[in-house]
């Protein structure tokens, strides 16, 4: 028996934006995969998930190692650019059960040696609205060879993803930055209550400057023209 | 002082603002815009002199110049899904009752100007359909209880108490009676239709019970279903319609007198010249004139005189709404299925005017570039034949001299046929669908019809929140000379409900196919990019069964090797799931669709579904900071957003915004809005989403813009695929009041996508607001804004002026779309604004940087240009001459 407990943490984009979650609860998923591919899968166990809080998002992963078998099959999904296929089923803490498919690409899966991400959304009530298995990778496969040593157990990260509350028109800090602005404005009034001379000196100065060499070059030139 | 500094800094704001948006001056007025107006499907007409007075389905009050069929005044009555006229009255002024099962208005209107002269309300207790009429100057209100009475309640307009009517009922006994439909108003009678009985009453008398007569003494008892039609005449006349066969009766001194001739069921009367006439139409044997006018004597049936109409063809088949005589000759107003009106003048049977009143609903729109001209399809002609050197040489100087021809003499062909490509592809062909199951094609320079086609019993798919809509799809562009553009329109049967697919050349509305029936409910459909070797690109069909089928079907060899790349959607707002599919495992001769993923929105309720615009460019890949560094946008063209609203006991309802990756089922983001509700409209491009909806904790609309960005780097600059997520973007969000109702919005759409982005908003009160997306796009927090960073600080409100209005001071009836489509030219978008009116125009968000003004003065450049060369050479001949002259000094 292989316990994984693998505490996510929520990173929020923004500082601003805080998670809304009215009622706290949890939920079990029980997930199943498709390691057989083609049109019609046959689903088996995978493992369980359990989130005591929704809140906080702690999820407690019990998956088994792969066996051989299973193994082997992932590695021919991957070869064959097939999907890989989970269905989760999740328990709420009301007692209801509400089922999900999610497709990865098997060979990025199995690139990505069985690591991979579940993300669990849920609505603003902590209804779960989708579950979703997710590669973390730069770029998509079109098949590929995984040796078997590489695909031995999932090693499964699970984000709990709330909805933000959503912002609302900022009316207050405009009108704080307008009175500001308005303080700013009379403030600088004060300020500028100098004489014409003392505003408007760095204008009037190199006027003064060129008209006074004017009229000390015109007479010489005058006199040259004579 | 202070008075003056804040005129000021509005002043300036102003200038900032009008400098991102685009003003008309007033002689631009009509240039490029043309707007066209209806009043819907004619519901009740009353002919007034010069003047034809209509009520109608879309619950409009219009009178219609008589000579030209133009309108002379229209009030827009309430929302014609909760209101419809019930009565319209004309005697000094027109009176009309409106409303829904027991609230009802009273109306009266000024005959020449339209202008409400006074309003009542009635209030019943019943809410079964019932039935209004006027006698003496009172309004009589008729509600049937099956199987036991009919209540008559009559109304003066002096009793009232606050605007509300209040009336004298009085019951009378009617066991047999079933529904209203049975029943018809014969002057002042009311007669109705029973098993086998016929029973009327008159109105006018106090007391008065119905009197009951056996049909069969007047009516062949084999005759079947009896159905009665109204019938306007002096004496209380009504038809008795069975087996397609009417028969006029006349109600005598209590007794019903049968006329001896047959009828058709759309005749009426006109008096006139002494004469009692009965009008009616009739097929025609003659190809050319489809339909025969016949007149006949009221009193003996004896055929007056017959004439045969020269009948448009595509339209449908008539009914005479009205008709009245005007000394030597008379006037005829007919309706057709497809709802057009044909005004007759009659003893010519000249069609004065026709209205095609079925645009005045237009459920799906597409607009077509139009189609190269023969001499430039000829020119790319030339190496068709690569061989023949001497054949390519020729042909290179045959098509040379007929380009200098219409280089000197003008273009013939251009003047002869007008649809051809221009230069900047300002001139489109805007193809639209109608709800009444009609086709047309607008031409955007002058808003004519180029052409129309009727496609009978179809009607449009009814997606979310009950609004109507068929589907428009652009095969083949008309790019691909000589072969013509391909349209798929995609719709619903009314009497099946499966689907209908309809294939046409959407520049001459031509179609080889005609209508085909399709075995199937549709579910969802898409068109591929990948195209066929006739260019066509394949459209795929998911019926409700999931069954996915091709058109054209022998296109699945092309899409063949694409198939684990194409994904499908379906929402669906009954059980709020959304379902994404796969067809990577259908091979050529079976094509299958397999489920791949699962959102479940329960208890929340799907209100607004929004995708980018397929045919969208996205220029730019990220936005430049403050601090030089790059911002790279999460550009994913597989996702959806989704707004979906949940009724909550403590916030009243919750609004949820989700975006959602198409392809693998990813919620992205999810955001919600408590104490919000509806109506959403949601308008996604680019890496935005932008949102309206309505605050019920302010009572006002608010707007939400959602901006995604991956960060600073780029997860994959080549391709991007929605299985690859490196990490999920990061969201900037803001939301403004918006100080007006939204009825629709849009986003402009260019060519490249360097342009602006505008947002047009499209108003309660008729107008349609162009709002700058930069306006609304979030700000970063705790970074400068300002003109370096091209970022206008935040403002709470947005901003309403009157320049910003692009349909200026031509206000718009109930509008119930906005479609947008790029020019050729960059800086050019086409919008098209739709609803009781068809308003189109050309809006530039960022000025017309790619053409010269219109005022540009190409004669005083050049002008100028050769005055001074001229100026140049006299002068340096003068300055040689002067030198010489010096020289020789």
């Amino acid at each position: 028996m292989n316990w994984t407990a693998i505490i996510c943490i929520l990173i929020s984009y923004l500082p601003c934006h805080t998670f809304s979650l009215e009622h706290d609860g949890s939920a079990i998923i029980h997930l199943q995969h498709a390691l057989t591919g083609g049109p019609d899968p046959q689903f088996k166990d995978r493992g369980k998930i359990t989130v005591n809080s929704l809140r906080i998002g702690q999820a407690i992963v019990d998956q088994k190692p792969l066996a051989e078998a299973d193994r082997k099959l992932i590695q021919k999904l991957a070869r064959e650019n097939d999907l890989y296929r989970i269905q989760a089923t999740v328990i709420a803490n009301d007692g209801s059960k509400k089922t999900f498919l999610s497709s990865v690409k098997a060979c990025m899966l199995a690139e990505a040696e069985l690591d991979d991400r579940l993300s669990l959304s849920f609505d603003y009530l902590g209804h779960i609205i989708g579950v979703s298995l997710v590669i973390a990778s730069k770029s998509s496969c079109e098949g590929s060879d995984v040796p078997l040593e590489k695909l031995k157990e999932f090693t499964t990260n699970v984000y709990v993803r709330h909805t933000d509350t959503a912002t609302i028109p900022d009316t207050a800090s405009y009108i704080e930055k307008i009175e500001r602005e308005r303080d700013a404005k009379e403030k600088g009034d004060v300020k500028d209550n100098k004489s014409f001379l003392a505003k408007y000196w760095m204008y009037i100065l190199p006027v003064v400057i060129l008209m006074v060499i004017s009229s000390a070059t015109n007479p010489e030139a005058q006199g040259g023209g004579q | 002082m202070a008075n003056f500094r804040s005129i000021y800094k509005i002043q300036v704001f102003l200038t900032i603002l009008i400098h991102l948006t685009v003003a008309l001056y007033e002689d631009q007025v009509g240039k490029f815009d043309w707007k066209r107006s209806f009043v819907g499907k004619v519901k009740f007409v009353s002919f007034e002199a010069k003047r034809i007075i209509v009520a109608t389905e879309e619950n409009v009050l219009a009178t219609l110049n008589l000579n030209n069929g133009d309108i002379q005044w229209r009030q827009i009555l309430e929302d014609p899904s909760n209101y419809q006229l019930e009565l319209l009255h004309v005697n000094k002024d027109i009176l009309t009752v409106s409303g829904v099962r027991n609230n009802w208005l009273v109306r009266t209107w000024n005959i020449n100007t339209g202008t409400l002269l006074a309003e009542w309300v009635i209030n019943a207790e019943r809410t079964v359909p019932s039935a209004f009429t006027i006698i003496n100057g009172k309004i009589l209100h008729l509600v049937p209880i099956t199987g036991s009475h009919l209540e008559i309640t009559t109304y003066s307009f002096i009793d009232h108490e606050n605007g509300v009517l209040k009336g004298v009922t009085r019951i009378v006994s009617a066991p047999w009676l079933t529904n209203i439909s049975n029943c018809v108003f014969a002057g002042l009678h009311y007669v109705c239709v029973g098993s086998n009985q016929l029973h009327f009453i008159n109105l006018d008398q106090e007391n008065s019970k119905f009197i009951t007569k056996p049909l069969d003494t007047f009516i062949e008892s084999e005759a079947g279903k009896i159905i009665l039609i109204e019938y306007k005449h002096k004496t209380p006349s009504f038809l008795m319609l069975s087996n397609n066969i009417a028969k006029l009766a006349s109600i005598v001194d209590e007794n019903i007198v049968i006329k001896p001739f047959d009828l058709m069921p759309n005749a009426v009367n006109v008096v006139g010249n002494g004469k009692d006439l009965i009008y009616q139409l009739e097929a025609n044997d003659n190809k050319e004139k489809l339909i025969r006018i016949k007149v006949k004597d009221f009193q003996t049936g004896a055929d007056e005189f017959s004439v045969d109409l020269d009948y448009p063809l595509g339209l449908g088949a008539p009914i005479i709404l009205g008709a009245q005589n005007r000394g030597s000759s008379s006037d005829l107003l007919l309706s057709t299925t497809d709802n057009a009106l044909l005004l007759v003048r009659l003893p010519e049977a000249k069609i004065l005017w026709s209205r095609e009143e079925a645009l005045s609903n237009i459920v799906a729109t597409e607009f077509f570039e139009l189609p190269i001209s023969e001499l430039d399809a000829s020119i790319e002609h030339e190496f068709d034949n690569e061989n023949d050197i001497f054949g390519m040489f020729s042909h290179r100087i045959s098509t040379q001299i007929n380009q200098f021809y219409n280089l000197v003499f003008g273009n013939k062909l251009l003047q002869n046929s007008g649809l051809v490509r221009d230069e900047f592809g300002l001139h489109k062909i805007i193809v639209v669908a109608t709800r009444a199951g009609k086709l047309f094609a607008l031409d955007t320079l002058s808003g004519s019809i180029a052409w129309s086609y009727r496609l009978p019993n179809i009607q449009p798919f009814l997606g979310l929140n009950g609004q109507e809509q068929m589907l428009l799809y652009v095969q083949r562009t008309a790019q691909f000379a000589p072969l013509p553009a391909h349209c798929i329109l995609l719709a619903q049967d009314t009497i099946t409900g499966n689907g209908i697919l309809f294939e046409f050349d959407p520049i001459t509305g031509y179609s080889d196919k005609g209508i085909q029936k399709l075995p199937y409910r549709i579910s969802q459909a898409t068109l591929l990019l990948q195209h066929d070797k006739n260019f066509l690109k394949p459209l795929l069909v998911l019926s409700q069964d999931n069954e996915l089928y091709a058109y054209p079907r022998d296109a699945v060899s092309v899409i063949k090797d694409h198939f684990s790349t194409i994904f499908l959607y379906t929402a669906n707002s009954e059980t709020a799931i959304l379902t994404g599919f796969t067809l990577k495992y259908s091979t050529e001769n079976q094509m299958v669709v397999k489920k791949s993923w699962d959102i479940d929105l329960k208890p929340s309720k799907i209100v607004a579904l929004g995708v980018k615009p397929q045919n969208e460019q996205v220029h730019s890949q990220g936005k430049v900071l403050y601090d030089r560094s790059v911002y790279y946008k999460y550009v994913n063209p597989n996702l959806l957003a989704v707004a979906t609203i949940s009724p909550d006991p403590m916030h009243h309802n919750v609004l949820s915004i989700y975006l959602i990756d198409g392809v693998t089922g990813l919620v992205v983001y999810g955001t919600s809005h408590k104490r919000a509700k509806g109506p959403v409209h949601l308008v996604h491009s680019e890496n935005w989403l932008v949102y309206s909806y309505f605050n019920e904790r302010f009572r006002r609309t608010e707007l939400a813009a959602l901006e995604l960005y991956e960060g600073h780097l780029q997860s994959n600059s080549t391709a991007f695929s929605s299985f690859a997520v490196s990490q999920l973007p990061h969201i900037q969000s803001q939301s403004y009041i918006l100080p007006l109702v939204p009825l629709k919005m849009a986003v402009t759409l260019t060519e490249r996508g360097i342009t602006n982005k505008f947002l047009l908003v499209a108003m309660s009160s008729g107008a349609v607001l162009e709002i700058p997306w930069l306006l609304l796009q979030p700000r970063f927090e705790n970074m400068p804004c300002g003109p370096e960073e091209s970022c206008i600080p935040y403002m709470p409100e947005i901003p309403m002026h009157p320049e910003a209005i692009i349909n200026y001071n031509q206000t718009l009836g109930r509008i119930r779309g906005i479609e947008v489509a790029p020019a050729r030219l960059e800086s050019t978008s086409h919008i098209l604004v739709h609803g009781l009116d068809i308003f189109y125009t050309r809006v530039a968000p960022s000025k017309t940087f790619d053409v010269l003004k219109e005022d540009f003065d190409h004669k005083l450049i050049v002008l100028v240009l050769s005055a001074l060369i001229i100026a140049t050479f006299v002068t340096k001949k003068l300055a040689a001459r002067k030198a010489l002259k010096q020289a020789w000094k």
